[in-house]
């Protein structure tokens, strides 16, 4: 699972949304369904698709061409992801879990590599010691933890106890390659073949008429690498491209000969609260204060006015789906002002004449760190934060920080009392984020792995709930447990203060038909779109 | 001539260490840990210590930094920049795959520019105060003005969008040149067109303009032969430095049309912390800059002949 790192965004983002908006004429697309199969198709199936910038990595030892960031499915995994966050087959049929660390797989057969040779399990054992070789992965692999027991089936047992493994090998960088194959040239057994691949500007991938989920209708995709935002709205506009994403700010403005098209929430916006003691930035401690932040900031606001509506209220951080019916028991906190106030006046924290709260001679001052994965992705709900919190007697200070690794640097210091982060959920293990961002540090450990611990943990309590989110074997179980966590964040220690979902949100040409945006980026299917004449 | 080529070698040698070492520093007090970031780019977000220490130990990063710029400068000098930490290419061969790009985009860009500004900057000069001279300062003034991201998606809207003469972005056919070079060369154009004016009416004042027109020769060997060879000092200057800036990368409209070249590579490599090609990239684009700096004083030895006597009296 990988949170999204927006690296590059233009400053001017709704001034050009402005202009492109008015210099361009057509029909407004809305949220909604991208077309029907039941349209004439085009003769000519060639699709091309403008994508961010070239992320992949090229080189001996750790090349993701095809597979991440940008999944051209080229490749697939054992399991899959869907867009509500199940865990489905793929090459594997069916899994069973033994004790005490090992998932079975049962291989689909029939399933052909692109050059015709048939699919097994030593390919999945070589594709497995090949993650091992980069260092284990997210699952944590060695080179003896894929075995594989007959043609159809492998055991995976990760290097130490990770029974969340399943979840974690949904993520496309657990492509199934072809043993012995040559990573700058993939070979999967995916819905599309490799043709071509020119660094930073574009891959192009055909059909695989033998693919095993059944011939797909398009000939060839096109993604174009540009890096640029705006420019991937122009391409749109202008015709050159087919899908482009458009950022949330200016989806209600752009308009051209295209529909626009969101996913389910995948991704979130939440502010931390920092609960662990630093010189300076120790207000956080007051479970009072938290708390008052929490029913201080109003989410409706934040995703009508910040978000234009590309966005939900959500109270779980992670998107609900993952967390099933068990999502529902985290009730979250809505705007209430008058109980913010008395939350704080019973808590000794009393207005001074400049409307400030104080205590014991401290004045309620916070510092609100703005930056990761950029401080642009939030603009402008820290200042509507900011003015919010301003009305129950709070004085935040907003502090941005360029990137992330400004951010991390910031936050491995504790130099702050409350954090704005953009994430998203890219696997189906809902206890990733939460085990990552609130469990206690380690001792000794690598002090960077412990940067959000060593802020944001609120504990014993927590730190068992996420154990036995680790460690339970069933869905339902992991859902319960995760929920669990989430609850005790949210609703009984207000470590975090989920702001809203977002929405991945797609310019598609009215002709392109059958285009379903998965609310994960890196799980996005081609396979079943068509272009309508 | 050689002898001069070769002293104002030998003064680039301290100036290349002095960018070497700066190059270096940089990777020194940045924020962020590359081990950190070439696991997250190969999927890992939450890397364990072990693994952040083997990746440390396996790009060097465990080596005090006086031991790793010495490794460094020795394998630079012999052509080795090592490898990307984002893109696991050697960065030396990233850097030359995608300079000839900028280097095109650049060239084209001056060119353009100069054409534009030259005859501008002239017709200017020579009309000073007319409604054409009026015009042509208020254009310079706009197009130095304009920033160049906007002026980028300005003519994205109307080429590629409105009358559909021009692709938006990408290089896959040569006419995608166009735009990006089109936004570089006004903002040269600009600033170039106020230089050459003022260059211009400096020489035109001059006793030896003078001296020529009252000798006879014609106008146009008097703007064309005189005055502008001497206002080509400083033009030539002025564009010595754009150039430099521009073959270093013209990080926003390549960004924007997406134009594979070094500047848009070194920015993403920036957010990636890619110290290696940033690294490298300093050391490329500073040595480009030294090298496209010693060409001008060395056109100033064509220009002005001065120059010259200047050296041997030295």
């Amino acid at each position: 699972m990988l949170r999204k790192r927006r690296v590059l965004r233009a400053a001017v983002m709704g001034l050009v949304a402005l202009i492109v908006a008015t210099a361009c004429s057509g029909t407004t697309g809305g949220p909604g369904a991208t077309g029907t199969a039941k349209a004439e198709l085009a003769a000519v199936q060639e699709l091309t698709v403008a994508t961010a910038a070239d992320g992949y990595r090229n080189d001996d030892k750790r090349t993701t061409i095809g597979m991440y960031p940008l999944n051209a499915n080229i490749f697939d995994t054992l399991v899959t992801l869907s867009p509500d966050y199940q865990v489905m087959p793929g090459l594997a049929t069916k899994w069973e879990f033994r004790s005490p660390n090992t998932y079975r797989f049962t291989l689909r057969s029939g399933v052909k590599f692109h050059d015709g040779t048939p699919f097994t399990s030593k390919d999945v054992v070589w594709s497995i010691q090949r993650i091992a070789k980069q260092g284990g992965g997210t699952v944590g692999v060695s080179e003896q933890s894929a075995v594989a027991v007959d043609d159809l089936t492998v055991d995976i047992t990760p290097k130490g106890q990770n029974l969340r493994a399943l979840q974690q090998l949904v993520h496309p960088t657990w492509s199934i390659a072809k043993a012995g194959s040559d990573a700058a040239k993939p070979m999967g057994t995916g819905p599309f073949k490799f043709v071509e691949y020119v660094k930073d500007q574009r891959i192009v991938v055909e059909a695989n008429d033998d693919y095993w989920g059944g011939k797909p209708t398009l000939r060839k995709i096109t993604f174009r690498f540009i890096p640029d935002a705006n420019t991937r709205v122009l391409a749109l506009q202008a015709g050159e491209v087919q899908i482009s994403d458009i950022p949330k700010e200016s989806a209600k403005t752009i308009t051209g000969d295209f529909t626009v098209s969101r996913s389910k929430v995948g991704a979130y916006e939440a502010i931390y609260v920092k609960i662990r003691p630093k010189e300076g930035y120790d207000l956080g401690q007051d479970k009072a204060v938290r708390q008052a932040l929490a029913y201080a900031i109003d989410k409706k606001q934040v995703v009508e006015s910040v978000w234009q509506g590309n966005a939900e209220v959500i109270q779980t951080m992670i998107p609900p789906a993952i967390l099933g019916s068990e999502a529902g028991r985290i009730t979250g906190t809505d705007r209430d002002v008058a109980k913010a106030k008395k939350i704080l006046d019973d808590a000794g924290w009393k207005a001074a004449s400049d409307g400030i709260r104080e205590k014991n001679g401290r004045k309620l001052q916070l510092t609100m760190v703005v930056g990761f994965p950029n401080a642009d992705t939030h603009k402008p709900m820290p200042e509507f934060a900011q003015a919010q919190l301003k009305e129950i007697g709070i004085d935040a200070k907003i502090v941005t920080t360029p990137d992330t690794a400004s951010y991390e640097a910031r936050l491995a210091k504790g130099d702050g009392d409350l954090w704005v982060e953009a994430g998203s959920q890219n696997d189906g293990n809902p206890c990733f984020l939460p085990d990552l961002l609130f469990s206690s540090p380690i001792p000794g450990g690598d002090e960077e792995s412990n940067m959000y611990g060593n802020s944001f943990a609120p504990g014993e309590s927590f730190d068992a709930t996420i154990k036995r989110c680790r460690e339970a074997t069933s869905t339902a179980d992991v859902q319960k447990a995760a929920a669990d966590a989430m609850k005790l964040l949210v609703d009984e220690q207000f470590v975090v203060i989920p702001l809203a979902g977002t929405y991945r949100i797609n310019g598609i040409s009215k002709k392109v038909l059958d285009f379903v945006v998965h609310p994960a980026g890196v799980q996005q299917r081609w396979d079943s779109v068509k272009l309508a004449k | 001539m050689l002898g001069y080529i070769a002293r104002r070698l030998l003064y680039l040698v301290p100036v290349w260490i002095g960018i070497s070492i700066l190059a270096f520093a940089l990777s020194l007090i940045a924020p962020g840990d590359p081990a950190r970031q070439v696991l997250q780019q190969g999927g890992i977000d939450a890397p364990s210590p072990e693994q952040v220490t083997a990746m440390r130990r396996e790009l060097g990063l465990d080596q005090p930094g006086p031991v790793r710029y010495v490794r460094w400068l020795s394998s630079a000098v012999r052509g080795d920049l090592g490898r990307s930490i984002r893109t696991g290419e050697p960065v030396l061969q990233s850097l030359a795959d995608r300079f000839p790009r900028t280097a095109v985009l650049a060239l084209i860009a001056v060119t353009l520019g100069l054409l534009i500004a030259i005859p501008l900057g002239i017709i200017s000069a020579l009309f000073r105060e007319s409604s054409l001279d009026q015009l042509a300062r208020i254009g310079a003034l706009v197009g130095a003005s304009v920033p160049s991201f906007w002026l980028a998606y300005l003519l994205i809207l109307l080429f590629a969008v409105r009358l559909r003469l021009l692709p938006v972005a990408g290089a896959a056919e040569p006419r995608n040149v166009i735009l990006p070079a089109l936004t570089l060369a006004i903002g040269a154009a600009a600033s170039l067109t106020r230089l050459t004016r003022s260059a211009m009416l400096e020489e035109l004042v001059q006793d030896y303009v003078r001296t020529a027109r009252a000798k006879g020769l014609r106008e146009r060997a008097v703007i064309v032969g005189h005055a502008l060879r001497n206002a080509l000092t400083a033009i030539v200057t002025v564009t010595g430095i754009r150039l430099a800036a521009l073959l270093g990368g013209a990080v926003i409209v390549e960004t924007i049309f997406a134009w594979p070249g070094i500047g848009k590579y070194v920015v993403d490599s920036i957010f990636n912390r890619d110290y290696p090609t940033i690294q490298g990239f300093v050391l490329f684009t500073g040595t480009i800059v030294l090298l496209v700096n010693l060409t001008v004083d060395v056109s100033y030895v064509w220009l002005d002949p001065r120059v010259r006597l200047g050296a041997r009296n030295r």
